[in-house]
């Protein structure tokens, strides 16, 4: 190691790095769950993460050989990517390696090593003697309500609250004399304490990653809400410098009441050197050989979709509508794919749209009577303006059963007297007959249908908390404008045009945040698709906008949505500003839109075991409408899982081709951006947000345990912030099982439609985008628009790709392949893996 | 009445079989088998209802099987039930009904969904037994059951850290409640000077000559039962375990732990209340230990910051006063409120998870910091202080070790000098000389050596069994001296009176089979270069699935499990000890704790865990 000093400010650095980013769980954000190893190649920061923590980050030799032979990775694909990644001349040698080679799988994990040497030296297990009550104490602290008695000095820090508790009581935390003073000492440092546990110098920092990578949902947490305070709505002051000094000196505690003075520090006669945790290793042959596997399961996928998006691509141009019935714009997510095909199947008439489902209006919004804000936009955007709701009709019900009366002494013995028979009678109820509860997390709530928002800001003077309230016209048109423009969407207006946001219902689920709109930090984006129709419809807008060569007819109304990805059903906002004309033709949409849902219902229904398709339609819109307020269903939707494409371009061109709801669609139109300067804009989003997504989906389904949540059924919510298992776990980030069981965990690849030299130039002028796609740990092609020729960009610069399959599955009945398809067996990634069906061509008339 | 009786017991068994028998996949088929099993024991429980309405509500005591019958022993299987078991029974039915359909889907593609619909229905056996026992033997098997299928329910995410410990936490106390009973019927057997009947309760009083007071019997043996009810009701001083039990689905946690298991001593108590009605002192002390209950707990649930640990100690804080209406002689009352506050839990923990999104939500509209804390007066003090014991849980969870395990691994640990070549030396020889000597008492007769010789071997049995529980390296040493122990207290038992050997033989017969399997199962492990050692646990059952389950039915075996030969045999064996012969009874009690807690643990430690290799994916301890 370079440096001996020990520097406190570069670890806590470090820490800040590499734990886990994830935030309250109500504010369940998709990232990248190895972004820290970002800077690297996809499988060399992969295969680092694994050496240094000793997760799992692809399938076996044995799985991946098993789904070779099952057919799932072929074998031209295997020679193709063995020859594109090693080239031509060693294909037999690898061949072979990926076939028949043997290897062992080692495990010997970096982080760790040195604190074992408690149990190897001293025999004490110092994690099962401080976990507990540090994990209870945090808990506590942090308790945004679960306890009735909350952490007294919650707002002097975590250090001076124990402190002040110490002093002030004649019982403590701590068991022994020298930890106590150590804690009133005037030096307290983390210095301090590791002369004391560890002693030498050198391996401190060894010591606190190891210590702190022991427990990282805690740790991690810790250090999100230091750097992100309105996480909580109970603010509490933390720090992780504080958190780790309180486990150094509980560790000295239980050292010295266990072993009394008879204790050396840790190094005194260590053997090993100090280790580098985040020494770059070249990729051992096993490596090497898992990634041509990762890479040819991939591109197994990727070359189906691939020749079907050329097929499809190749078809005539279909004749632009003159008068669309109506349009939908829905969020780019991957589970509006399948909604916008069966709207198009219900009224070839009917046009949709994608785009980021914030629509451009990043905001924050304050619900009637709220004392707080809720963040709707992207993570990385930070709000200029506050939308607030002044004035509700009627306000959410409460939820007798979670009454904190029922956890004290004489209450509770009434509160068991009085609504224990109720219990059961609410179960029964609950079992056999479910229905939306208080308690159950309701998309439609999140902003009243029936509420008066201020949108428009008539003086900018209007100021809270730094936020302006409100849009003021040119920043409307700005909006407006932007996301018309970046979808293409300039000219052939329907009467209704519907701004489509989506969120998500769903009952005993404290992943929620996780299955609503990501481009909304993880809420429903109801109010921006409000926000975006009322300015869209705006007549000094449209003013402005035709100004600017963007001219919508002023028999075009903008109507706002949502649709409940869960539940299967459609709200829409403000519908009494429709003229008559368009009232009676919003009447007609909606009944084609009902259509729409009922076929999406049965689509999503396929991968659903308790629904039997075959019952027809009004059964299984019942079922799915269940599902979302039923406690017994850990799978109240399937959320992202199985996303796999994201597709940037002209609808025309990939209508027709089935991606089994697997695609993220942006639309755009290169026809009215040749030099691409709408299309940096377009896709400057996208990498975070579904890349986000999907590597997070990709990471909790390779190693369900240390980068997933594990099964969902055993947790338990902790403080209202986070989930663990049992009363002493650590927190536990990451994705459940049941979100990600049927994910078939392959990198995005990105689909654009635009000539590949525009595409370079904006990756070339956007270093941050380029990195995603030039370090591999998202996939980009350019559908060259006049030639339909593909291009994959390897290695920083586009290759022509020529596909290896070519599309045969074509049919005129998409929905009747949709309910014969098979459902997984188990859900081992061998079994998963089939319920998904192949791309398929269909006739979309 | 009988067949009706039988068909109650015998549908959810048939159905336990019928699940063996399926595959993981088949989840209609475990799930219709064993709803179709409840059903019919359901169905039977109703005719029974109606028959027992018919009898105007009489109690009714039904013989049941006698498995076995000497001169002055009868250990038989029978029934007894009142509106007290009916309540009870109504409360298991209904509950896990509709949690069996709760979990249909809320277990649909777990990897243990099988396992987990057996154990339910094993549970609910276990549970319908102990409420319609008719006497503390039979009542015993049901306790057995709910003990074994705790460990296997608690620890039902066998492959991490944090279940497999905790089950193994509480079995090691369930262990002690289960010696309370069998001491309990121990000493009433000696009491009565035979086996005694729930009917026969009312009014029961020995003639017989005895050697302590009277006064000194009728208080021993309601605190025995005391005892017992107070583990499994998680009552001071053993509450920390009822929170850590949580390790399982949460529809699991919310059946067992929130309602049916844990109320189980209120009722133990109840049925085993003729037997101390009047006696103001007993009385006192349940009223006081469900006071002190009552308060210590409802502090801790006030500081709880996870949602189940605080349902769980907001529980036993209710059914603290649960013991002290029973105390105050409330028995009506504490069932109306066993029963309503079942169901209340029950449902609370069901719906736990919609707490993070319903408590947020809320919060958002109506938050109001609370109000800082002072420390300034003595009053704010003492609240602080009472925060921090409460957040510690008032040390009960240490106090536990410390005061419980630990001293006999203090004592174990004086032995360690025994190696396995050592043992070998000595007490192989010891034992085919007492052998000999058991077979040859006339030999010894004049002798003095012969009243010494039962405490000398139950002496050598106890420390054998102390030193297979202190064991760290080796799993097959620990298994062999467990045997050995074994072994030494058929010894005792055979110097100790003279009776008919076919009681040993059976009790002998159990130990040699479970223990020759085990050590074969232990040896092909060890023997395919896999670390059997138990200072960690290593999660074989990765690998060897059933290798594991083998050597968990030796287990189950070896530690009297119901329905085993060494089961009748240990209950048998307990009844040769005379009523004089506390120090004896001490040594034996000890070495059946000893015994259980060795027996689980090395299972535990060979086969359950976290299982860390590089080919597959396995958890964080912390996790």
């Amino acid at each position: 190691m370079k440096q001996h000093k020990f520097d406190e400010s570069h670890i806590l650095h470090q820490l800040g790095h590499y734990l886990p980013g994830q935030l309250a769980l109500k504010d369940f954000v998709h990232h990248n769950s190895l972004h820290s190893f970002q800077d690297q190649p996809f499988f060399d920061g992969i295969f680092n993460a694994c050496d240094t923590f000793g997760i799992v980050v692809t399938f076996n030799m044995n799985e991946y050989r098993k789904l070779h032979q099952q057919g799932r990775i072929k074998e031209s694909v295997i020679e193709s990517v063995i020859d594109r990644i090693k080239g031509p001349s060693d294909l037999i040698s690898w061949k072979q390696k990926m076939l028949s080679g043997s290897y062992d799988h080692p495990f010997n994990p970096r982080i760790g090593r040195i604190r074992a040497h408690w149990k190897s030296v001293y025999k004490v297990d110092i994690q099962n003697m401080v976990q507990p009550l540090l994990f209870r104490i945090i808990n506590s602290y942090l308790d945004q309500g679960i306890a009735l008695w909350h952490f007294p000095f919650e707002d002097e820090g975590l250090i001076n609250a124990i402190k002040r508790l110490d002093k002030n009581s004649y019982a403590s935390f701590f068991k022994t004399a020298r930890a106590k003073q150590l804690l009133h000492s005037e030096d307290l440092s983390i210095h301090k304490l590791l002369d004391i546990l560890v002693g030498k110098e050198e391996y401190f920092e060894g010591y606190i990653l190891d210590q702190q990578f022991s427990h990282k949902g805690w740790s991690g947490l810790v250090n999100a809400i230091e750097h992100n305070p309105n996480t909580l709505l109970y603010s509490k002051k933390i720090e992780l410098k504080d958190f780790i000094i309180l486990e150094l000196l509980l560790e000295i505690d239980a050292l010295d009441k266990k072993l009394g003075a008879y204790w050396k520090p840790l190094a005194w006669d260590i053997t090993i050197p100090p280790i580098d945790y985040w020494a770059k290793h070249t990729l051992t042959e096993l490596e090497e050989v898992l990634q041509l596997w990762q890479e040819a399961f991939e591109w197994d996928y990727y070359d189906e979709v691939l020749a079907g998006l050329q097929f499809s691509a190749k078809q005539e141009l279909k004749p632009i509508r003159k008068n669309p019935t109506f349009q939908t714009v829905h969020c780019v997510d991957d589970r509006e794919c399948s909604f916008r095909r069966h709207l198009e199947l219900v009224d070839p008439d009917c046009e949709t749209y994608g785009a980021p489902g914030y629509f451009g209006a990043a905001i924050y919004f304050q619900p009637f009577g709220g004392q707080f804000y809720e963040k709707n936009c992207p993570v990385a955007i930070t709000p200029k303006h506050l939308i607030k709701e002044i004035e509700v009709p009627n306000h959410r019900g409460k939820s007798i059963i979670h009454t904190k009366n029922s956890h004290t002494l004489f209450k509770g013995f009434f509160v068991a007297l009085s609504l224990g028979i109720w219990s059961a009678f609410r179960l029964i109820k609950d079992l056999f007959k479910p229905e939306m509860q208080a308690d159950i997390s309701d998309a439609f709530a999140h902003m009243n249908i029936a509420g008066k928002l201020k949108v428009e800001c008539t003086d900018t003077s209007e100021v809270e908390n730094g936020l302006q309230l409100g849009y003021t016209i040119s920043e409307m048109v700005d909006i407006v404008y932007d996301i018309l423009r970046g979808m293409g969407l300039t000219e052939t207006f329907s009467p209704v045009v519907y701004i489509m946001a989506h969120g998500s219902s769903s009952a005993n689920n404290p992943h929620h945040g996780a299955h609503d709109c990501g481009a909304c930090s993880g809420r429903p984006g109801s109010i921006n698709a409000r926000v975006y129709a009322y300015m869209a419809n705006h007549a000094i807008v449209r003013g402005l906008l035709s100004d600017r060569g963007l001219k919508i007819p002023n028999s075009t109304q903008f109507l706002g949505g949502m649709h409940d990805t869960a539940s299967d059903e459609v709200a829409f906002y403000d519908v009494d500003i429709l003229t008559e004309v368009n009232l009676a033709i919003h009447k007609d949409n909606v009944k084609k839109i009902e259509i729409a849902l009922d076929d999406n219902a049965v689509e999503r229904a396929r991968r659903f075991a308790s629904i039997d398709i075959k019952k027809g339609v009004k059964h299984v819109r019942q079922a799915i409408k269940h599902r979302s307020v039923s406690y017994f269903e850990p799978r109240p939707e399937l959320g992202h899982g199985s996303n796999a494409l994201c597709y940037v371009g002209g609808r025309d061109k990939i209508k027709g081709l089935f991606l089994d709801r697997r695609a993220f669609l942006q639309s755009y139109d290169y026809r009215q951006d040749l030099d691409g300067s709408v299309l940096a804009n377009v896709l400057a989003p996208l990498p975070a947000v579904c890349g986000g997504i999907n590597l997070e989906y990709y990471f909790s389904r390779m190693d369900l345990e240390k980068m997933g949540a594990g099964t969902k059924l055993p947790h338990n919510v902790m403080g209202l912030i986070g989930v663990a298992n049992s009363s002493d776990g650590d927190l536990r980030p990451g994705l459940p099982l049941q979100m990600v069981e049927n994910h078939d965990p392959v990198r995005l690849l990105m689909m654009i439609e635009h000539f590949p030299e525009v595409v370079n130039g904006i990756l070339e002028s956007t270093p941050s985008m380029k990195s995603w796609f030039e370090d591999g740990w998202l996939h980009l092609v350019v559908l060259s628009p006049d030639t339909n020729e593909l291009y994959y960009y390897n290695n920083g610069r586009f290759e022509p790709y020529d596909t290896i399959k070519k599309i045969n599955v074509r049919t005129t009945n998409i929905k009747k392949h949709i309910a014969e398809a098979p459902e997984m067996v188990t859900n081992d990634i061998l079994d998963a893996t089939k319920e998904n069906m192949p791309v398929h061509v269909y006739e979309n008339h | 009445m009988n067949s009706i009786i039988y068909l109650m017991f015998l549908a959810p068994i048939i159905s336990l079989l019928v699940g063996f028998l399926v595959d993981n996949k088949e989840e209609a088929i475990i799930f219709w088998s064993k709803i179709i099993g409840l059903g019919i024991s359901f169905v039977a429980m109703i005719g029974l209802f109606g028959n027992f309405l018919a009898n105007h509500a009489d109690p009714q005591f039904i013989k049941g099987l006698t498995l076995y019958h000497a001169a002055e022993t009868e250990f038989s299987i029978n029934f007894f039930v009142d509106g007290y078991s009916f309540t009870y029974l109504f409360l298991t039915n209904i509950l896990v009904f509709l949690i069996a359909f709760f979990s249909k889907f809320y277990m649909h593609r777990e990897k243990y969904y099988k396992r987990f619909f057996t154990n339910l229905t094993a549970f609910y056996l276990g549970l319908i037994v102990i409420v319609c026992a008719g006497n503390i033997e039979t009542l015993f098997i049901g306790w057995e059951i709910i003990g074994v299928t705790s460990f296997f329910l608690i620890g039902f995410y066998r492959d991490r850290y944090l279940p497999v410990k905790n089950a193994l936490k509480v079995v090691s106390l369930y262990r002690l409640a289960d010696i309370a009973l069998l001491l309990a019927i121990w000493v009433s057997h000696h009491y009565y000077s035979h086996s005694i009947n729930f009917n026969e309760l009312q009014g029961l009083e020995s003639t017989a000559n005895h050697v302590m007071s009277n006064e000194f019997y009728t208080l021993l043996i309601p605190i025995l039962f005391l005892v017992a009810a107070m583990v499994k009701s998680a009552q001071f001083p053993f509450s920390s375990w009822l929170p850590r039990a949580m390790e399982g689905p949460t529809t699991s946690s919310a059946i067992f732990y929130g309602s049916l298991s844990v109320h189980i001593g209120v009722f133990l108590l109840i049925r085993t209340s003729p037997l101390w009605e009047g006696n103001l002192i007993f009385s006192g002390i349940v009223i006081g230990v469900g006071l002190i209950t009552t308060i210590l707990s409802s502090y801790v649930a006030k500081v709880q910051s996870s949602i189940k640990t605080q349902i769980a100690y907001s529980a036993i804080a209710q059914i603290g006063i649960m013991f002290i209406e029973v105390g105050l002689g409330w028995h009506i009352f504490a069932m109306v409120h066993l029963v309503t506050h079942a169901f209340l839990r029950s449902y609370q923990l069901l719906v736990s998870p919609s707490v993070l999104s319903y408590r947020v939500h809320d919060q958002f509209f109506h938050f109001e910091r609370p109000k800082s804390q002072n420390s300034n007066t003595l009053l704010d003090k003492l609240k602080l202080t009472l925060y921090t014991l409460s957040i510690k849980e008032f040390n009960l969870d240490t106090w536990m070790r410390n005061w419980l395990w630990n001293p006999l691994k203090k004592i174990g640990n004086f032995f360690s000098f025994l190696t396995p070549k050592l043992t070998g030396a000595i007490f192989l020889p010891l034992f085919f000389v007492g052998l000999y000597g058991v077979y040859h008492q006339d030999l010894l007769l004049n002798s003095g050596i012969l009243s010494y010789s039962p405490v000398f071997f139950a002496v050598v049995a106890l420390v054998l069994i102390l030193r297979s529980f202190v064991e760290r390296l080796s799993a097959l040493f620990s298994w062999t001296l467990l045997l050995l122990s074994q072994l030494f207290i058929t010894l005792f038992i055979g110097f100790n009176e003279q009776f008919d050997y076919s009681q040993i033989h059976m009790y002998l017969s159990g130990v040699i089979v479970c223990g020759a399997i085990g050590y074969y199962v232990l040896l092909r492990l060890r023997n395919q270069s896999n670390d059997t050692s138990l200072n960690q646990f290593h999660g074989h059952v990765y690998v060897y699935p059933r290798l594991a389950f083998v050597f968990a039915l030796a287990c189950l075996g070896l530690a009297g499990f119901p329905i085993t030969p060494t089961f009748l045999g240990e209950d048998l064996m307990l009844g040769h000890i005379h009523e004089n012969q506390f120090s004896l009874l001490i040594l034996t009690a000890l070495n059946l704790i000893l015994d259980g807690l060795v027996v689980f643990r090395i299972y535990s430690r060979v086969f359950l865990g976290i299982h860390e290799k590089g080919y597959h994916v396995s958890s964080y301890r912390s996790a």
